[in-house]
């Protein structure tokens, strides 16, 4: 029996080792295809032996890319090489005795087609000792073009005009040289002109007098002028600058437009330059450090501290208070309302609660009688939004629920004008409805807009003066017409009338501004990136930045700058008089000067007025601040935290005190923690002997 | 001899044996690993799932591979798309993922293929045919999406794991997939008949509002053209089960509140029974004796057995909104998933299908939903 059940055992390891040792051999191995080839895939199974059988059943598809989106092949294994490129393609025998499955994953190449021709875009006039760039596209019989090729370049005559590897050409001395771009056996060529300079000199001067502080703009100035002194038109100088920084354990820093522009971000001097050819002309500029800190401090808390808080809204009353209404995150659908008139003594003094595990948005509309609050996870799955009585909000009162198109849950909402804005973030593409609330007890649906591209995404909206920004994540901001008129838009027909997008594609919120400094028009577009994933019990990494488009011409918009804390990400924030106030997640509230012209790196430039650390040692999280938005009100700024409620800080028109750097902020820290009355007895404790 | 090698070998038949089965929360972004030794169900551990911070993801279906090796969450949320996310069952952590389509919802493995099979249920996007996204695991590459029907919800693999079942919630009907072939091999309208009579009134759909408002001439066009091809079941069917040994399938009409048996070899509805309100998920024993089925809408859980379609018992769980099943191989216990209500948590209940009786609850995340059933062990 003992041997009987040793041959079994001896059998059964052998089919096992013989099924481990299978795979998958094709002609798919080591394929090379033409773009257009039609190819016939056969594999068979081989194992160790080289002994080959079929599969009765073979399944091929491809991994494309970074989405791992692939594409089923004909069931016959056929299929066409339609894209150039290295692809994956799988072989998957499936239906194998006891149900195993083999897979072998291919490489298949297919080369780049030829290009028909090249093309590139060089200005047919040089002078000389300027430098230009030669920038060439193949392009291929399908209409595709491509630029990140190695084209190769020449000049008939370097002495002329000088080109590198990158197609970088210098103009040395007048006369004319043909420049040659190849690649794939086409060429393109054409004859430059090398002219002498005709600047001799250049007044260069800035719109600043005297120094100038880090984040400043100053707009330079650069007349070229001929030998005669006539100032010279239809040519414009190359920028640039260097600087030592007035502290030696940094660099200096800064930014210089092509359109003469210069912003320092670090205290120095400066020497910017304004050059044609071998002819230029420099200023000096002293930046010195912006030094606008001022002090915060907290006023007071409205503490949640059982729960997570997600977004709050502040508002006068129609009895002429102050009050706050806020939301609540994985929770049971409840929602608060506060007596904030005394920022120092905040109160609790109602809730609602309503069949949904999160609150996410709360807003109340201008005339301080309606409360709006959006749903998600309701045990009904069907979500929408609440429209709340907030005439007297110690007694708010839920007037009615709309959920048509909305049951998915609602993350963002808008009152505006009698209208609410509501996200269905569900839908392909994603979009937000406009619903008249004129008759709360019965809101209708007058509208929607859409970004009309399958799979987009939406994330929120805000309107200001009629225009709605919503923030569809990849697809960026749109600015939509729903009622301003210039678009001929309302409420019932939005028009689209600019978009704007970046390539984190995480847009997450908008906010538009007008500078009351420079009149110039900024949408602040904000990201929201988790780069290692969440966990709701604990601190976690947030990251992505304010980036600020000037979208003084709609239809051209500009990115000139950001605002970005190292190591923190943003969420919700506020503008009022030029000061934008930002709920930074873990880096708190942060308080930035957005005044005058606006370039580069606001953070760097040292823009940040204060800060603020909300955490709370009996918060949610115990001492974590999670800054999800910030209002200015009042005088006053006001912010919800995740894991600690609602509060209120005061920005004091003083100097920050920095005298407790490197210091024990109370006399109480050193006698409860070390015992000591003073520093002095701290030290003295320090240096007796141990005790034995 | 034989008697006292018996007597030294009891305290070893008397162990315990510990079943394990996974449950997704909803509404808290986790998953929780559920132990029950025979008598008692406890959390063995909570694993946060998702990747945003203040969106809630949505976990909604589950499933163990057949090597029990791996398991998998579909996040129903996305900017727009969901996620299927693979996870090691002996680490439980994340290992891989990939792109789904709007609402990825329950899913299942092929043992023939090794493909997964899960419905792209848009619960709350235009009432237009979705799709099964098919998956190879290994790769974590989705390979291709198959067309069926509006709100496709419940995927299982016939028992020789060469046919995909789902149903379509609003279209009523029942799809039939050829694993192999990745296509669409049959389709069975579960309507009765007088329900097949009935016209819809196209004044009864929401979106009718939208008509003439403030669409494009082209929209407006396009939109009435699907209003006319559009079908609302009065049946809503919400899951399908293929019995393990014959050749049926059952289907729970969540609208109608019956329970339609579906002779698999005519392709016909052979039978229907009436259930409590709203049946929304239903499994078969192993053993091919019992049907479980959760009634949504009651907060309970019928039992019947299949030879008879006798109703054995009706058990009130812990909370209530009944949702998911998962079945111990050995069908002796049934972990049923009850969503709660608001802030309260989500519940597994342990129903002991011997006694037909509730032995064990344990409380998990909120919105308690898909649930699988990953092992049993001695």
């Amino acid at each position: 029996m003992k041997k009987l059940i040793l041959i079994i055992i001896a059998i059964f390891s052998l089919q096992l080792n013989h099924s481990q040792n299978l795979s998958i051999e094709s002609n798919l191995d080591g394929l090379i295809l033409n773009i257009g080839d039609t190819f016939q895939a056969e594999s068979y199974i081989s194992d160790l032996d080289g002994n080959k059988t079929t599969c009765e059943r073979l399944i091929y598809y491809q991994k494309d890319g970074a989405f791992n989106v692939g594409t089923a092949i004909d069931p016959t294994g056929v299929f066409v090489a339609s894209d150039p490129g290295i692809f994956e393609i799988v072989a998957v025998c499936v239906g194998m005795e006891g149900g195993k499955r083999l897979s072998q994953t291919f490489l298949v190449g297919v080369k780049f087609p030829k290009a028909s021709s090249i093309d590139f875009n060089i200005n047919g006039e040089l002078y000389v000792g300027n430098f230009a760039e030669v920038n060439s596209v193949a392009k291929y019989a399908d209409g595709k073009e491509k630029s990140d090729l190695n084209f190769k370049y020449e000049s008939s005559d370097p002495a002329i005009i000088k080109v590198d590897d990158l197609g970088n050409l210098k103009a040395i001395k007048k006369g004319s040289s043909v420049i040659s771009a190849s690649f794939d056996g086409q060429t393109v060529s054409k004859k430059i002109n090398v002219l002498n300079n005709p600047v001799v000199s250049i007044d260069l001067s800035s719109d600043s007098e005297g120094f100038i502080k880090t984040g400043d703009v100053i707009n330079l100035s650069a007349q070229l002028k001929d030998k005669k002194g006539n100032i010279l038109s239809g040519i414009e100088p190359k920028f640039s600058f260097s600087g030592v920084s007035t502290n030696k354990s940094t660099t200096a820093s800064g930014l210089i437009s092509d359109k003469g522009k210069f912003v320092a971000d670090i205290a120095g001097e400066y020497v910017i330059n304004a050059s044609f050819g071998n002819t230029n002309s420099s200023i000096q500029v002293k930046a010195v450090n912006r030094d606008i800190q001022k002090e915060i401090v907290k006023l007071g808390l409205g503490e949640v501290f059982d729960r997570r808080t997600s977004d709050a809204w502040f508002f006068e009353g129609t009895d002429g208070k102050d009050y706050g209404v806020s939301g609540t995150w994985g929770s049971d659908g409840t929602a608060y309302f506060w007596d904030v008139s005394d920022p120092t003594d905040i109160k609790k003094i109602d809730s609602i609660q309503v069949d949904a595990r999160i609150v996410n948005d709360v807003k109340v509309s201008k005339d301080g009688k309606l409360c709006v609050i959006s749903r998600e996870a309701s045990s009904k799955r069907k979500n929408g939004i609440i429209l709340i009585d907030v005439t007297d909000p110690s007694n708010a009162e839920i007037i009615s629920e709309y959920t048509t198109n909305l049951t998915g849950g609602v993350h963002n909402i808008f009152i505006y004008e009698n209208h609410v804005y509501a996200l269905n973030a569900f839908a392909n593409p994603a979009k937000y409805y406009v619903i008249n609330i004129e008759d709360p007890k019965n809101p209708k649906e007058v509208g929607f807009f859409e970004v009309d591209e399958p799979g987009s995404a939406i994330h929120d909206v805000w309107i200001e003066d009629g225009i709605a920004y919503s923030s569809n994540w990849k697809q960026g901001v749109y600015l939509v017409d729903v009622g301003n008129g210039i678009a001929g838009g309302s409420p019932s027909n939005p028009v689209e009338i600019g978009n704007y997008r970046y390539d984190s594609g995480g847009n997450h919120a908008a906010f538009p501004f007008k500078s009351k400094s420079t009149g110039k028009f900024y949408v602040i577009m904000g990201d929201e990136i988790f780069p290692e994933g969440v966990d709701g019990n604990t601190f976690n990494e947030t990251a992505g930045y304010l980036h600020f488009i000037d979208f003084t011409d709609l239809k051209n918009p500009v990115e000139v700058a950001r605002y970005e804390v190292p190591g923190h990400g943003s969420h919700n924030y506020w503008v009022e008089d030029d000061v934008l106030y930002i709920g930074m997640y873990t880096a708190g509230v942060r308080v930035v000067d957005i005044s005058g012209e606006l370039m580069g790196d606001l953070y760097k430039q040292g823009r940040e007025i204060a800060k603020y650390g909300t955490g709370h040692p009996d918060g949610y999280v115990p001492n974590s601040t999670m800054l999800w938005g910030a209002q200015y009100f009042k005088g006053n700024i006001f912010y919800s935290d995740f894991y600690t409620g609602i509060g209120a800080l005061k920005l004091l028109d003083k100097k920050k005190d920095n005298s407790n750097t490197n210091q024990f902020a109370s006399d109480q820290t050193l006698k409860e923690a070390l015992g000591a009355e003073d520093l002095l007895d701290f030290f003295q404790i320090l240096a007796s002997p141990p005790i034995e | 001899m034989f008697k006292k090698l018996l007597i030294l070998l009891i305290p070893f038949f008397s162990l315990g044996q510990n079943y394990y089965a996974y449950v997704a929360s909803e509404s808290e972004d986790t998953v929780s690993l559920i132990k029950f030794d025979g008598k008692e169900a406890v959390e063995a551990e909570r694993i946060d799932v998702g990747f945003m911070f203040a969106e809630i993801e949505g976990p909604h279906g589950i499933t163990v591979d057949p090597s029990g090796d791996f398991w998998y969450i579909s996040l129903a949320h996305g900017n727009p798309f969901g996620t299927l996310v693979k996870y090691s069952t002996e680490t439980n952590q994340a290992v891989a993922r990939t792109t789904l389509g709007l609402f990825p919802a329950s899913m299942e493995i092929s043992a023939i293929t090794g493909f997964l099979y899960c419905v792209n249920f848009n619960l709350h996007g235009s009432m237009k045919p979705s799709n099964v996204s098919v998956v190879d695991p290994e790769t974590m590459t989705e390979i291709t999406k198959i067309t069926t029907g509006s709100m496709p919800h419940g995927s299982r693999l016939s028992p020789d794991g060469l046919f995909q079942y789902s149903v379509a919630m609003m279209s009523g009907e029942l799809f039939e997939i050829d694993a192999l072939d990745l296509k669409v091999s049959r389709v069975l309208n579960l309507e009765k008949k007088m329900m097949n009579d009935k016209k819809m009134d196209g004044k009864m759909m929401n979106h009718d509002n939208m008509k003439g408002k403030m669409m494009s001439n082209d929209k407006k066009e396009n939109m009435m053209k699907s209003m006319g091809d559009m079908k609302h079941s009065m049946v809503k069917p919400t899951w399908v089960i293929p019995h393990p040994k014959e050749s049926i399938a059952y289907v729970a009409g969540n609208g109608s509140d019956e329970v339609i048996e579906v002779n698999l070899d005519k392709w016909e509805v052979s039978d229907r029974f009436k259930t409590g309100k709203g049946p929304y998920n239903l499994e078969i024993t192993p053993n091919g004796k019992l049907l479980i089925g959760t009634i949504k809408s009651e907060g309970k859980t019928a039992i019947w057995n299949l030879e008879n379609k006798e109703e054995l018992a009706i058990i009130k769980n812990t909370t209530s909104v009944s949702h998911g099943i998962a079945i111990s191989s050995d069908s002796k216990y049934a972990f049923i998933s009850v969503e709660g209500i608001g802030g309260e948590p989500g519940i597994v209940d342990v129903i002991d299908l011997d006694s037909y009786e509730l032995v064990s609850s344990v409380k998990v995340g909120k919105q308690a939903g898909g649930i699988a059933f990953w092992k049993k062990e001695i």
